[in-house]
């Protein structure tokens, strides 16, 4: 009787078995990737060139951020400080430091210092600082407590759903103006904090968008 | 109770052709006109070349299953942030900062508002404290920044082996120059300039010649519109030039004077006539200005025209003589002058009556009347418009008569005498392109060897660098300082915004050198300039201003010498000719894209349509219909569409579209015109005098960049033997050769359903809603249903569904956007075409691209022809011209929303129809379903590859040039390939309002964007304001004023789309005694011959 599988079909199942197994394995490896906050860089903390930390500058000196961040306010960036803005103080303080030395080269040089990205959304996505910290919506939010950081590293996830979650509920966010750069504040309860967001929303007249236009153009 | 609305059958007439038509293929509308118009994209478009759509279904298929296993790919890289190292003041990153200053032309800067964003110059805009131009700027001046980011641009000064030279070695080479023309007080020395309007540059020429007393200083420029200047010059013996008023004229007549395009001061003059032509009620008609024109070419100002001659361009002084003496006649003019007049218009052939009446019609204005001649029209013809202007009253009311500053220069001419003479020993050639638009003048070919040094300072290297010993490179006018004056003499900066990005130098430091001036400093000479002009007044003020205020030229008054007057018309040579398909009248004119040539490298400017013919990347030679039949009868090729469908086999008929899949086949002929021969591409032109021939300039460069090569042919040498402005004839020979013309007049139809609507002034009257009475929506009910009484704002915000079969989207949002465009003053001069496209980061596709329909442009200007007739077996000649600009309507009931498969077009809360281009998959449903075709798609990576590489995929080369780079939008996404765009209303410009009002507001309730503060980028660019946008639920805002005028109508507002873009439909105001009166737009004309006389929906059914 002649074969009824050619020759070919013994190595099937062998076959068949690899595939499964790349499929698992590519399964596994998207998984991990893509399903847990790796994905979305929650913990991200890099090295930067500078060992700046927050938690001595804002925290225990209680530098208010503005005092670098300067831009926050007026601009879509929250800008980074030139040196010459470490140097106001540091040209007296540890004006000798060896942590300090890449801000003294680019003071001096005037090339810039590499400092690395943390916070990071795509280019596709046009977020405005100015608009949020102006209207009641602390640093805080999205930064988490960086006066507390002694090396920044992301903490809230920054994707679509983390800004929608906000934007289709103001109220639970908002907070007064002059507390926006207060790290530290923190309602009485969660229920003082709804009254008063839903009272924010409706004096503010808050209507943060949640269609596409509003950060994508 | 539910109301089904059945379509009517479509009659005979619906199925013939739509009612306005935009080319001949339209007007006889032939099969390959139908099946271009039925798809949605023009053929070509959706075919991927060489390869059919299953064999690239499976390379996809196989592709797609590798990029799975390419996952890990994605991890985010490490990116840094660079501050400065030091702040600088002001510059604050992530807000742009806007610089006043100015674009330098010859006849007047346009001044100018440029914003940069982190110091790269990335948007030009009209600068808005000039009193004259309303913040308007042209196509010009916005595609002018892509100049400045042009990779082909010279970037090196090169020596005569084209070798790059350092700043140094051009430091030395003029010193040599000074050092040896010093000692022979310039003798041998000459010096061929472009002409300009800087006053630092004339104080500059002055201490020039004072330091080499035998410099040859000569100025040229290849238009010239300098006849008025020298006509008045000769009479008064001062530099006088006519100004005029258009806001104030009620009656003009314009002699080839293209007042809205071409001639000098267009900017303001559109303005100030738009202002006469803005109709909101009845009771604005009264108020409107009538507009005569005499044109041998179809000019957008003759589009605008309520009365239009057609006649050659050589017969127009025969014309102003003819009408001259008419008017004299009446206002009792001088008995010799109307003789003398009458005697050279003998024998003229053109109706009396057109002439009588439009005299009478001026003269009863007496006053508001303006008599406007085109500047290329013969020096005497100046002088008799002048005293024509002076007998119709209009002297310090329509027109006014300043004295300019005039630079004291040779022409062009004697510097050739001295060249041939070889009295030259060095030649420095400032801007221009001598050795191309002046070719005649010189003997480029062997200029290096009459003249030992020759040396170019120019912006590209270009014809004239070729026959030049040493290339300077020049520094575009964004990084260089300098000033001028507008036409109407208001003193604007030209100022940087950003460091030469190349080795280039300023004009003024060129002028610096050569006057061996050490330390240069070209910011103290403007401020010396401005210190000496304006004592007492704060040059920093009018740096940030940029414009000195109030402050232009003065009217003088004049006091006309009637013997003066009377022998200078004595003298002029003037005889009415008649042309014939063997002797043809000639009109060499300036292209509407590159001009004379210097934009001949901008693809913005390339790419545009030309607003009249709508060919892009060449020009043509133009011919009116009647001379195509002529030509076809004499040359036996068949130039038009032929008017019958089908051949004796009852088969479509194979010639009968010139349009085969949109690209224009167009017959090559030879145009010889005093033994000079040219070969360009033949486009048939409705409209033209009958045997004039129209050859726009400024193409067929032989040394240019990248994206003007191979665009168009040369018209130069015609110029050859004389002056631009001489009248000669031509002849034409048809070959058998045929060029493909990208012509975008078939891209984008829509089908008829009175899209343009329109009125004479004396219909409206009686019948002041007639809008409502046309299209297919006046035999319907109201698409408001119950609710169309309701105001804007609940219409805008609520919408009563009205039966309406889509889901509609909340409008939430506190403010409700919508424009509002007025037909009524579109002069079609496609200035928002530009501005859109350097706004919105649209790409250029390039000419092999447009010939397949897939231009990106958001906006588009149709332009339709109509000719009153419903007869398509005749071809018109004398047809009306409409303008309509088409950009996305942000349909409140979207087409577009429902078939997209991704939801990646969707409404927002303010009303705005939004395109997601993360969620775009490119299934190009939406612009499948778009009834207004407004939506584009990127068929390729524009922005990444480039022109000529993109069949080559990832394979060709990669990458944006940084230059290009550089002058992008950074608020606007840069698209990639295969997903859909269009027009968002400037949405970038929209939320940067909001969230400037926001952050104003902080904890206040003030949000609403104060109606005004955002002006989309058509808008803002627009000389008439023709373009309103804003809040539409404020009733007090100009664009829900604009929309409340019962002009207002939705273009297919039967569809209930319920478009937030609406039309204000056009009033023409002819003159009921003129021979070629009719009591209707041609176009009404057309609609009433097809559906009848319009009739609202409730007359209709009072009438059954």
């Amino acid at each position: 009787m002649a074969n009824i599988f050619p020759k070919w079909s013994n190595k099937v199942p062998i076959r068949a078995v690899i595939g499964i197994l790349l499929i698992v394995v590519a399964l596994t490896i998207g998984v991990t990737y893509y399903f847990t906050p790796k994905y979305a860089n929650v913990g991200y903390q890099p090295i930067q060139p500078v060992a700046f930390d927050h938690s001595l500058h804002a925290g225990q000196l209680g530098i208010d951020c503005r005092y670098c961040h300067t831009y926050v306010d007026r601009s879509e960036h929250s800008n980074i400080p030139g040196a010459n803005t470490c140097m106001n103080c540091h040209n007296q303080v540890r004006s000798d430091s060896d942590a300090l030395a890449p801000i003294r080269e680019s003071y001096n040089t005037g090339k810039p210092v590499y400092w690395v990205k943390v916070h990071n959304t795509p280019d596709y996505v046009y977020f405005n600082h100015s608009v949020h910290v102006n209207r009641g919506v602390s640093c805080v939010e999205c930064h988490g407590k960086v006066n507390e950081m002694k090396v920044v590293f992301q903490d809230k996830s920054l994707t679509m759903l983390f800004c929608l979650d906000c934007h289709r509920n103001p109220e639970k966010f908002l907070r007064p103006i002059d507390e926006v750069y207060n790290l530290n504040w923190k309602p009485e309860s969660e229920q003082a904090q709804l009254d008063m967001g839903k009272k924010f929303v409706h004096d503010w007249k808050v209507n943060p968008p949640v269609s596409c236009s509003g950060c994508h153009r | 109770m539910k109301y089904k609305f059945i379509h009517p059958e479509p009659k005979e007439d619906d199925i013939v052709g739509p009612k306005y038509w935009k080319s001949l293929d339209e007007a006889a509308d032939t099969p390959e006109f139908r099946q271009w118009l039925e798809r949605e994209f023009p053929a070509g478009a959706s075919e991927i070349e060489g390869v059919n759509r299953r064999h690239f279904l499976k390379i996809m298929a196989a592709s797609f299953s590798f990029a799975g296993l390419g996952l890990a790919g994605c991890r985010q890289d490490e990116k840094h942030m660079l501050p400065y190292a030091k702040q600088p003041e002001r510059n604050v990153p992530g807000v742009p900062l806007y610089y006043a200053t100015s674009m330098p032309r010859s006849r007047g800067n346009i001044p100018l508002i440029v914003e940069t964003q982190d110091s790269r110059p990335t948007k030009i805009e009209g600068n808005p404290s000039d009193e004259f131009y309303n913040g308007a700027t042209d196509a010009f001046a916005q595609a002018s920044i892509l100049d400045l980011y042009d990779p082909d641009r010279a970037t090196k000064s090169l020596n005569a082996d084209k070798e790059p030279i350092s700043k140094e070695e051009v430091e030395a080479l003029f010193q040599k120059i000074n050092e040896k023309y010093a000692a022979k007080k310039g003798a041998g020395l000459a010096i061929l300039s472009e002409k300009s309007t800087s006053p630092t540059r004339d104080r500059f020429v002055a201490e020039l010649k004072k330091l080499y007393p035998e410099l040859i200083w000569a100025e040229y420029e290849p238009l010239n519109y300098d006849n008025p200047l020298k006509a008045l010059q000769a009479q008064f013996g001062k530099s006088l030039r006519p100004w005029h008023h258009f806001e104030k004229a009620k009656r003009i007549l314009s002699v080839g004077s293209d007042f809205l395009g071409m001639e000098s001061g267009h900017l303001a003059s559109a303005y100030g006539f738009s202002k006469t032509r803005k109709v909101k009620s009845t009771a604005d008609v009264e108020k409107m200005s009538r507009l005569y024109m005499v044109e041998a070419d179809f000019t957008p100002t003759g589009g605008m025209a309520d009365h239009r001659l057609r006649l050659e361009t050589a017969n127009h002084a025969a014309f102003l003589c003819a009408i001259g003496a008419e008017i004299l006649r009446q206002t009792g003019g001088s008995k010799a002058l109307i003789s003398s007049l009458e005697q050279k218009s003998q024998g003229l052939n053109v109706d009396p009556a057109w002439i009588k009446q439009c005299a009478d019609d001026l003269v009863a204005h007496k006053g508001e009347a303006l008599v406007a001649v085109a500047a290329s029209l013969p020096e005497e013809m100046h002088v008799l418009a002048m005293a024509l202007n002076t007998h119709l009253g209009a002297n310090g009311k329509t027109i006014s008569y300043t004295e300019v500053p005039v630079t004291d220069a040779q022409s062009i001419d004697i510097l050739a005498e001295a060249v041939k003479g070889k009295k030259v020993e060095t030649l420095v050639i400032m801007g221009g392109n001598p050795a191309y638009n002046a070719p005649a003048k010189l003997d480029w070919a062997n200029l290096k060897s009459s003249v030992p040094e020759v040396i170019r300072y120019g912006y590209y290297f270009d014809e004239t660098s070729e026959v030049s010993n040493y290339h300077i490179a020049a520094n575009h006018y964004l990084e260089s300082w300098s000033d001028g004056r507008t036409w109407e003499g208001a003193y604007v900066p030209v100022q940087p915004m950003i460091l030469p990005l190349f080795d280039g130098f300023s004009e003024l430091e060129m002028l610096a050198k050569l006057l061996a001036k050490k330390d240069f400093d070209p910011y103290a000479s403007v401020k010396e300039t401005f210190i000496n002009l304006y004592p007492g007044k704060n040059f920093d003020e009018w740096l940030s201003v940029g414009v000195v205020k109030d402050e232009s030229f003065k009217p003088e008054d004049i006091k006309v010498d009637v013997a003066k007057v009377e022998k200078a018309v004595a003298d002029a040579k003037i005889k009415p000719a008649s042309f014939t398909v063997e002797n043809l009248d000639l009109q060499l004119t300036p292209s509407r894209q590159v001009f004379d040539g210097r934009y001949n490298n901008n693809g913005w400017l390339q790419e545009m349509p030309d607003p009249m013919t709508k060919l892009t990347w060449d020009n043509a030679i133009l011919i009116s219909p009647t001379l195509a039949d002529a030509l076809t009868e004499k040359f036996g090729y068949a130039l038009l569409p032929k008017p019958s469908l089908m051949n004796e086999m009852g088969q479509a008929n194979i010639n009968a579209a010139h349009f085969d899949a949109g690209k224009e086949e167009a017959y090559i002929a030879e145009l010889t015109v005093d033994g000079q021969t040219i070969r360009g591409p033949l486009h048939i032109q409705p409209g033209l005098a009958d045997y004039a021939v129209v050859v726009p300039l400024g193409y067929g460069r032989k040394t240019v960049g990248r994206v003007g090569m191979g665009s168009g042919f040369d018209a130069y040498p015609l110029m050859a033997s004389t002056d631009t402005n001489a009248i000669r004839s031509a002849a034409l020979k048809v070959t058998s050769d045929r060029y493909s013309l990208a012509n975008t007049q078939e891209h984008w139809s829509m089908e008829g359903r009175a899209l343009l609507r329109e009125a004479s002034a004396e219909d409206y009257k009686h019948n002041p809603d007639f809008v409502k009475k046309m299209g297919l929506e006046s035999h319907s009910p109201s698409i408001y249903g119950t609710a169309s009484g309701d105001s804007a704002k609940v219409k805008a915000t609520q919408i009563p569904r009205g039966g309406s079969a889509y889901k509609t989207p909340d409008f939430k949002g506190p403010q409700q956007w919508g424009m509002s465009i007025d037909l009524n003053t579109c002069t079609g001069c496609s200035a928002c075409v530009v501005a859109c496209q350097s706004e919105n980061n649209i790409a250029i596709v390039g000419k092999d691209q447009v010939l397949r329909g897939r231009e990106m442009h958001w906006m588009r200007l149709d332009r339709y022809f109509s000719s009153g007739k419903d007869d398509k077996t005749v071809l018109p000649t004398d047809p009306q011209v409409s303008f309509m600009s088409m950009l996305c309507q942000h349909c409140e009931l979207a087409p577009c929303e429902n078939v997209c498969p991704v939801n990646a077009t969707v409404h927002d809360e303010e009303g705005l129809n939004v395109m997601a281009y993360n969620r775009c998959v490119g299934t190009r449903y939406c612009a499948n379903n778009c009834p207004y075709k407004v939506r584009r798609f990127n068929f390729f990576d524009w922005n990444k590859r480039e022109i000529g590489h993109f069949y080559e995929g990832p394979t060709g080369p990669a990458g944006m040039p940084e230059l290009h780079k550089m002058q992008k939008n950074p608020d606007v996404t840069v698209r990639m390939r295969g997903v859909m765009e269009k027009c968002t209303f400037c949405v970038q410009r929209i939320e940067e309002a909001k969230i400037n009002q926001r952050v104003k507001a902080k904890d206040s309730d003030n949000i609403l964007v104060p109606d005004g503060t955002i002006q989309t980028a058509c808008q803002q660019v627009c000389p008439t304001d023709s373009i309103v946008f804003g809040d539409v639920a404020d009733p007090t805002s100009a664009v829900a004023q604009a929309k409340d005028s019962e002009l207002n109508y939705s273009v297919l507002g039967y569809l209930n789309t319920r478009p937030r873009t609406t039309y204000l439909a056009r009033i023409r105001n002819p003159n009921p005694l003129m021979p070629d009166f009719h009591d209707q737009p041609l176009s009404r004309l057309e609609y009433e011959k097809r559906y009848g006389h319009a009739a609202s929906h409730e007359e209709m059914a009072a009438a059954h």
